[in-house]
């Protein structure tokens, strides 16, 4: 076991509960799709697991060590984001710093490690996203999807032990989503651990080792892929499954 | 015009011209540099939410927007000696243009600040940086960005207004006109002239200034 959240909750003053009692165990090479409706929560857990949002209670218990999500101080948060990556919806790349710099940023700046090492780090990661030849670019003269692997990049250069995804390509126009797609697919190859919130399905199914279904802010169902989706036997995942389908 | 107030145009320009470039542009560099200096601090303060130290950040920016920059000078310089505090007309001058600098420059700053996404803050925490290294790598640098034609404009102010300064007996472009007036009495002729040469000081910054925002036009922006 890599990371274990239990009893995670959350609210929001105006929305209410957004997560009741979640808990969610990610082993070493786990490649987790989180999917379900709008508003159950997925991007919400996500952000809550790298202290993006501060939990109302629960506990992270990562690589043998036990946080307390509601209490974790400064410190203990960033040596966390440091073994982390978390790729955004928007990309939110840096856009005063070029392709290859916004993937150096977080080597040199966070981490110290020396300018020659973190670029020769950054260009591989770079290189392996397709974007050699785009490295001195700002983001505003790249495509969504280019930027979006230019953030993969960023997260996969340190090296992280797990890695978030919070709807990658949601943002995209149709016709960039496969490119992006297809570089968090060689991430599951290479082994990376890595969670997923995503709406593609086709996606979830082909590359995921365990499907967790969120709705109405807790876990609903967990189950591999095949079972999830050729043998589902919860209501809401059946429902949930049905008005894709007859929406395609 | 007659000869003789030919002659004493072409004479005082370079006697108005020298105390510009020796008061006026340091005056003006110094003074700008040090208020924009506090008002980075002063915003950043108010984006921190500090509670107490952001209170007296918008007492600040209250007080000092909220009257005239004569008076200030006025009462640093003639009011502050009577309590002990005595002071030179340089450094004072320096003061107080960068304090009241610093006033309108902080909400400029401050507003640019808030223009930048609040995602770039995100990004920075999650690839392991802490909010301080964020804030002067990634958000001051889009900040200034956004808020470089404000500070231009602010700039091209305080050229003209270090006229001001004559008031509080520093010999800048304006109070040497004013001696040369005395010696010749041709008002009309001597304040223009002056007036040309603030305009030529604005004129070449306004130059520099669209210089810059092409330069600074978006990163990469074509």
């Amino acid at each position: 076991m890599l990371l274990k959240i239990t009893n995670l909750n959350k609210s929001y003053p105006e929305a209410g509960q957004v997560l009741r009692d979640v808990n969610l165990t990610v082993s070493e090479g786990d490649v987790i799709a989180v999917i379900g409706p709008s508003g159950g929560g997925k991007t919400t857990l996500l952000r809550c697991m790298n202290f993006l949002e501060t939990s109302d209670s629960g506990t992270m218990e990562f690589d043998g060590a036990v946080y307390d999500l509601t209490k974790a101080g400064k410190k203990e948060i960033t040596s966390i984001r440091m073994r982390t990556a978390f790729v955004f919806q928007n990309y939110n790349l840096f856009l005063n710093k070029t392709a290859l710099q916004n993937v150096t940023e977080g080597l040199v700046v966070a981490r110290k490690i020396d300018k020659k090492t973190a670029r020769k780090t950054a260009g591989k990661a770079l290189a392996d996203v397709g974007l050699a030849d785009r490295l001195d670019y700002y983001p505003n003269q790249l495509s969504g999807g280019q930027q979006q692997r230019v953030a993969i990049a960023r997260a996969v250069a340190t090296n992280p032990e797990i890695i978030y995804f919070d709807e990658p390509t949601s943002a995209l126009d149709p016709e960039l989503t496969q490119e992006v797609l297809d570089a968090i697919n060689a991430l599951a190859k290479e082994g990376r651990t890595m969670i997923v919130v995503t709406h593609e399905l086709e996606f979830a199914k082909k590359i995921a080792t365990r499907i967790v279904f969120m709705d109405g802010g807790t876990v609903a169902a967990e189950a591999s892929p095949e079972e999830f989706f050729d043998n589902p036997d919860n209501e809401r995942v059946k429902q949930f499954l049905a008005n894709i389908g007859n929406k395609q | 015009m007659s000869d003789r107030v030919i002659k004493i145009l072409i004479e005082s320009f370079p006697r108005i011209l020298l105390p510009g470039l020796k008061m006026t542009v340091p005056l003006t560099a110094l003074a700008f540099t040090l208020g924009v200096i506090i008002a980075v601090w002063v915003a950043l303060i108010q984006y921190a939410r500090v509670p107490v130290l952001r209170e007296a950040a918008r007492f600040y920016i209250w007080v000092i927007r909220g009257t005239p920059l004569l008076v200030q000078l006025f009462v640093v310089f003639y009011g502050l000696p009577s309590i002990g505090i005595i002071t030179k007309p340089f450094p004072t001058a320096v003061a107080v243009f960068a304090i009241n600098e610093g006033a309108y420059a902080a909400e400029t700053i401050r507003a640019s600040i808030e223009a930048v996404p609040h995602g770039q803050l995100e990004a920075g925490y999650c690839v392991g940086m802490t909010r301080w290294q964020t804030v002067r790598r990634i958000i001051l640098p889009q900040a200034f960005r956004t808020a470089a034609p404000t500070l231009g404009n602010e700039l091209i102010s305080m050229v003209k207004d270090t006229s001001l300064a004559a008031n509080i007996t520093v010999m800048e472009m304006f109070m040497t006109t004013q001696r040369i007036n005395a010696v010749y009495y041709e008002p009309l002729a001597l304040y223009i002239e002056v007036g040309v040469i603030y305009l030529l000081f604005s004129t070449v910054l306004t130059g520099v200034q669209r210089l810059a925002e092409k330069r600074l036009s978006g990163y990469g922006r074509r």
